[in-house]
């Protein structure tokens, strides 16, 4: 276990520190997509992993929290972290608000609703645009020919720095989580993962401990949506279309809708891949073309529910990866020496 | 003491529960019948996971059928269920403290509660197990321990010995024989094992059909002709 | 409000969509009560089949030979999807189908971007040769192409319902929406009926395909996620009636195109199938019950 926290603080060290020396301006202009769509990532895996919600909008979350986080930089001077904390609180009512009716449906027919949902969400966003720092509640210049950029934090002013800003938004909104997981309502949602009526029968009011689901990744969506605003510095609907959201499940079922570390991998895919793409010219279509096979593979080999505790392929790639480590260490009387080299510990 | 009273439940066109009145005294009350007579159907209905077409169920002075299902649950009914559920993802101390957690019981008394309901039922793992390492009969005895756990009104017990060998059959039906006394609570058992039904319950109701054929001290029950005719066939 | 005659081509046009969508709806219908499957890929399916025949037809060949190049690819696709990954997700939540339909809609969209990229070049567009003749009802034009989205429409949800209650096939596949299991011990041969209902789906799907690439417009994105229009009917009808899958769909079609003359609100009419099938769906769970458990007593 120590092993495991300072391998985490190492890597965190070095993403925080390593990366903006290293790589380039373009990947880690990437690289803080990563942190912000880890975090969309991990809130769809906590409604698809811990509760078992589907949702096919999440997109449209993530967009209703970059509006309001938009809005309100060009409408008030506040600073960064409160004006992050609202969006997270606007997106989490509104989510609530919308999510609250939706709860009485179950399984597909609550994967619909978000689907119908998102589109009416997606479909307003057309309509109203996002905030360019015109007047009004909307807060849209139509006719603005240069509209100004959104703001950045003060402490975080050009690209490099606002990606380590982004990744201790990040780290935060993880921690935010795994404290949610470590108690009382992670062992109720583990109870309502099992089933339902398991639940209820432990006394668990399963439609509070949804929504509260609901209302965590909703809160982290706005958050992430924040960051983004700030990252694109210019907003438009175009940024975030439908099929998005469809993409953005397939990366999380794929990097494994349980476990933290999937929301990585499902970010790294979602964003990384496809600027690694570009930048060698080849077409990010290929991705949509591999996440989709992804979806059917990932579905067709996990045997229980939608979200298994850590998908086949990573798993048997993990399990190759450390044979390929024992193999490397020094043997001892009983075989390899060192933290055990049996099936993985998947949280 | 649980009074029931014309309970009927309906599902579509057919009658599961038809007009059954009866009454739990006290202690382990079996309850059996052949297979579709209505027994989960009617736990269901205690749980509060299936809502009659009419009657009362009046426990302890309480009118059970008026709370929702996660209001009785921290009211006191406890159950297993014929799959058994323990909780994949929770330790088995985790298992037993979440139904704990949503008790009315306060969290001072938690961890001590939780060890004791443990060991009551003999488990004899570390409380910090996880459930996949544990065999089925274990995962039944976690089952058992949520059961118990705390101050429950009403143990129903689905099959809780389905499918395990008989050793562990036995271990178990000792369990529920001193569960009443342990707990204060009633416990009622539904299963197809009539050695288990015989150790265990001093008193058994009999379904068929949804209707109620027999009731009594269990040992009559056993023996009485409408029962095995209703489980054998008619000759 | 603008005055009625500014709303009557709306009417005609919407009718005409609608007639479209009952179409694709009776097909995601049919499918799902015989396999459990909800086709969201039904969308792309017929977008790809439209890009085909529209690839054909700038070959130089005859339009006739596109659009049965369409249906076939898309029964085809369809077909093979359910042959290839309909088995082994047999016993699985509806919901985990319906995913990994969506698997084959990412791979179909990503196939559609590379071959017939959007990106610098003039819109593409299908047209049928119905598309020219008409004639006018109560001084509203209308062209042949609309009376046979209409007519499609119509005829398919008539023709399905009969097809299911009078034929063998048709019954098989409704007593398999009931249960896989027990149908197969009734001798019935389930996969074949199975591959019966994809087939028939795949074909839905091509037609649709060309009627809303005639109709609306040639565009991947467009055509994948018009679907949605036909998702909401059929959820309106809660995936069982074909009858109310097809009066949803008219509806949809005709509120959506009737909103267009609309100043104020007609920015906003595609949001039409989602709040419609938002609304049915919180009206109808209101009186949900409570989940059944898994163990029959």
């Amino acid at each position: 276990m120590r092993i495991r926290a300072a391998v985490i603080v190492a890597l965190l060290l070095f993403v925080l520190f390593g990366i903006p020396q290293l790589f380039s301006l373009y990947y880690v202009d990437s690289m803080t997509e990563v942190a912000v769509y880890s975090i969309v990532a991990l809130g769809l895996g906590v409604l698809v992993g811990r509760v078992g919600l589907v949702s096919l909008g999440q997109v449209a979350v993530l967009a209703i929290g970059a509006w309001a986080a938009a809005r309100l930089l060009f409408a008030t001077t506040q600073p960064y972290p409160v004006v992050l904390i609202e969006a997270g609180l606007i997106t989490m009512v509104a989510g609530m608000v919308i999510g609250l009716p939706a709860l009485r449906l179950r399984g597909l027919y609550l994967a619909l609703i978000t689907l119908m949902l998102a589109g009416a969400i997606t479909v307003v966003l057309d309509t109203i645009n996002f905030p360019n720092g015109g007047r009004g509640f909307l807060g849209y210049n139509g006719s603005a020919v240069t509209p100004p950029p959104i703001r950045l934090p003060s402490i975080a002013a050009n690209d490099k720095a606002y990606f380590q800003y982004s990744v201790v938004v990040a780290i935060v909104m993880f921690l935010l989580v795994f404290v949610h997981t470590r108690t009382r309502p992670g062992r109720a949602w583990a109870a309502i993962r099992q089933s339902e009526p398991t639940a209820l029968a432990t006394g668990i009011n399963v439609t509070l401990y949804k929504l509260w689901a609901l209302a965590l990744a909703s809160f982290i969506t706005g958050v992430a949506g924040g960051l983004l605003a700030g990252a694109s510095h210019y907003l438009y609907s175009i940024d975030f279309p439908a099929q998005n959201s469809i993409i953005l499940l397939a990366v999380v079922l794929m990097g494994g809708a349980y476990s933290m570390w999937g929301a990585v991998v499902a970010a790294l895919l979602y964003q990384f891949l496809p600027a690694l793409l570009q930048n060698w010219g080849v077409s990010a279509d290929w991705l949509t073309i591999l996440f989709g096979l992804g979806v059917v593979q990932v579905l067709t080999t996990a045997p229980a529910g939608l979200a298994d505790q850590v998908p086949r392929d990573l798993a048997r790639l993990g399990r190759l990866l450390r044979r390929r480590l024992a193999r490397a260490r020094p043997m001892g009387p009983m075989g390899p020496v060192g933290p055990a080299a049996a099936g993985g510990d998947p949280q | 003491m649980i009074e029931v009273t014309g309970l009927t439940v309906r599902f579509g066109g057919v009658t599961s529960i038809d007009d059954l009145s009866l009454v739990f005294e006290q202690g382990t009350c079996g309850l059996i019948g052949p297979n579709g007579a209505g027994k989960t159907t009617f736990l269901n209905v205690l749980s509060g996971f299936v809502r009659p077409a009419g009657g009362v169920v009046r426990a302890f002075g309480v009118d059970l059928l008026s709370m929702t299902h996660f209001r009785r649950a921290r009211w006191g009914v406890r159950r297993t269920f014929q799959t058994e559920q323990a909780i994949e993802e929770l330790s088995v101390f985790d298992n037993v403290a979440v139904v704990h957690e949503h008790s009315k019981l306060g969290s001072a008394t938690r961890k001590k509660d939780v060890l004791d309901a443990i060991s009551f039922v003999g488990l004899d793992v570390a409380p910090g197990a996880k459930i996949r390492t544990l065999g089925a009969g274990q995962r039944r005895l976690v089952e058992v321990a949520r059961a118990v756990v705390g101050r429950p009104r009403l143990v129903l017990l689905d099959e809780p010995a389905a499918g395990l060998p008989d050793e562990e059959t036995s271990h178990l039906g000792e369990v529920i024989r001193r569960l009443p006394e342990h707990t204060g609570a009633l416990t009622i058992l539904v299963d197809h094992d009539m050695s288990l039904v015989s150790a265990c319950c001093q008193t058994t109701a009999v379904l068929d059909f949804g209707k109620l054929i027999a009731s009594g001290p269990t040992a009559a029950v056993l023996r009485n002709d409408d029962v095995i005719r209703a489980y054998l066939g008619v000759a | 409000m603008p005055p009625w005659s500014d709303f009557e081509p709306f009417i005609v046009s919407g009718l005409a969509l609608g007639g479209v969508y009952a179409l694709s709806g009776v097909g995601l219908v049919v499918l799902y009560r015989a396999t459990g499957v909800l086709y969201l890929a039904f969308g792309a399916v017929g977008a790809m089949g439209a890009l085909i025949a529209w690839s054909v037809q700038q070959a130089g060949a005859p339009g006739w030979v596109g659009w049965v190049t369409c249906v076939v690819f898309a029964a085809v696709v369809t077909l093979g999807y359910g042959l290839l990954f309909g088995p082994p997700l047999a016993g699985r939540d509806p919901l985990v189908k319906a995913v990994a339909t969506l698997g084959l809609t990412l791979v179909l969209y990503g196939v559609m971007d590379l071959l017939w990229t959007t990106s610098g070049g003039e819109a593409r567009s299908i047209t049928l040769p119905t598309d020219n003749g008409g004639f006018t009802v109560a001084s509203i034009q209308v062209d042949w192409t609309q009376v046979i989205g209409l007519a499609a429409g119509v005829v398919i949800t008539v023709a399905t319902g009969a097809f299911l209650r009078y034929t063998k096939l048709g019954t098989a596949m409704r007593a398999m929406a009931n249960d896989r299991e027990i149908t197969a011990t009734l001798g019935v041969p389930v996969r074949k009926v199975e591959a019966a209902a994809w087939l028939g789906c795949g074909v839905l799907a091509g037609v649709a395909g060309i009627l809303l690439a005639d109709l609306v417009a040639l565009d991947a994105t467009t055509l994948t996620f018009l679907v949605v229009s036909s998702l909401a009917a059929v959820l309106i009808a809660r995936l069982r009636s074909i009858a109310v899958t097809f009066a949803a769909a008219i509806v949809i079609g005709v509120v959506h195109d009737l909103i267009t003359p609309i100043t104020s609100l007609t920015n906003y009419r595609d949001m039409t199938p989602f709040v419609l099938a938002a609304i049915a769906l919180l009206v109808v769970s209101r009186r949900q019950v409570i989940s059944r458990s898994r163990e029959e007593a």
